[in-house]
């Protein structure tokens, strides 16, 4: 049996699950201010494109309010407690624009080829046991001319900030992210790929901890 | 999906354009709603995904193997 990398992927994915697990109760309170500006940066990016919109690693659900009420949405999460509470917040808020939930594993995500006309994911690329196989996916489900959305903290290459990043890494197993997230890991992603174009990199004010970015699928 | 088909699954608490749209995770193929056992069947792959309070589960290590049962 050949099944060393899946096995090694999905005790990984355990971590992250039985992270968010213990997250989901206080995530909102935690993360909201602070991630808000990248959520409705994302969001717009998004919604520019047309009818649907997949969010992966939609978690509690935080950025559904932000889309406009055309907009056709569809959320996975690999963590089933945190989509317990974007249900929650759906039914609250009478948010109709959300077509569903569904759990899923990013790197196997079950839609056809070109379902949507952009991918959003907020904040999902630094969590995720493998960046590449996810991106991979992205691009997949989303159609010819659509666009993936990315918010993510890229870190620092240098400087005290970056010595922090690594001793934090160290922790990332515990945290159920990942603080190190050099550039390099998507644009040398993006540039393997003839098929996909990077069409913006953007620090998100005001702070400037995140960075949107946008990958147009040519082909 | 036939008009029938879309009210069961309007009743089970799942949007039909959401069912319309998803595939088997692991052999991107078409799935068979199974009303009755409130399940994603993937022929494809002999697994059977199954929906909880609204929301479809969609790992392979969670669904329900098919071979005792010919789906």
């Amino acid at each position: 049996m050949n099944q060393m990398p899946r096995d090694l992927a999905q005790i990984e994915n355990a971590h992250v699950e039985e992270a968010y697990a213990r997250w989901a109760p206080i995530y909102d309170l935690a993360f909201t201010a602070v991630m808000a500006p990248g959520r409705r940066a994302a969001v717009a990016a998004a919604q520019r494109l047309g009818g649907k919109v997949l969010d992966v690693g939609v978690g509690t659900g935080l950025e559904l309010p932000m889309f406009d009420a055309d907009v056709e949405l569809v959320g996975v999460d690999l963590s089933e407690p945190m989509l317990r509470r974007a249900q929650d917040r759906i039914a609250r808020d009478s948010l109709t624009r959300v077509k569903g939930l569904c759990v899923m594993d990013a790197t196997r995500l079950a839609f056809a080829d070109g379902t949507f006309d952009a991918t959003v994911a907020p904040y999902v690329l630094t969590v995720v046991p493998d960046p590449q196989a996810t991106m991979a996916e992205l691009a997949r489900v989303t159609r010819v001319g659509g666009e993936i959305v990315l918010v993510n903290h890229v870190g620092a290459e240098a400087g005290p900030i970056a010595w922090i990043e690594r001793w934090m890494g160290k922790r990332s197993a515990s945290l159920g992210w990942r603080p190190e997230f050099p550039w390099a890991i998507l644009g040398d992603w993006i540039a393997s790929r003839k098929d996909l174009k990077l069409v913006e990199r953007r620090k998100i004010a005001p702070l400037g901890l995140f960075t949107l970015t946008r990958i147009e699928k040519l082909f | 999906m036939t008009e029938e088909r879309k009210s069961v699954a309007a009743a089970a608490g799942i949007d039909p354009r959401l069912l319309e749209i998803l595939v088997c995770p692991l052999t991107k193929t078409v799935l068979r709603y199974d009303a009755e056992r409130n399940e994603l069947v993937s022929l494809a792959a002999r697994l059977a995904y199954p929906i909880r309070d609204g929301i479809p589960i969609m790992l392979p290590e969670e669904a329900r193997r098919l071979e005792d049962d010919a789906a």
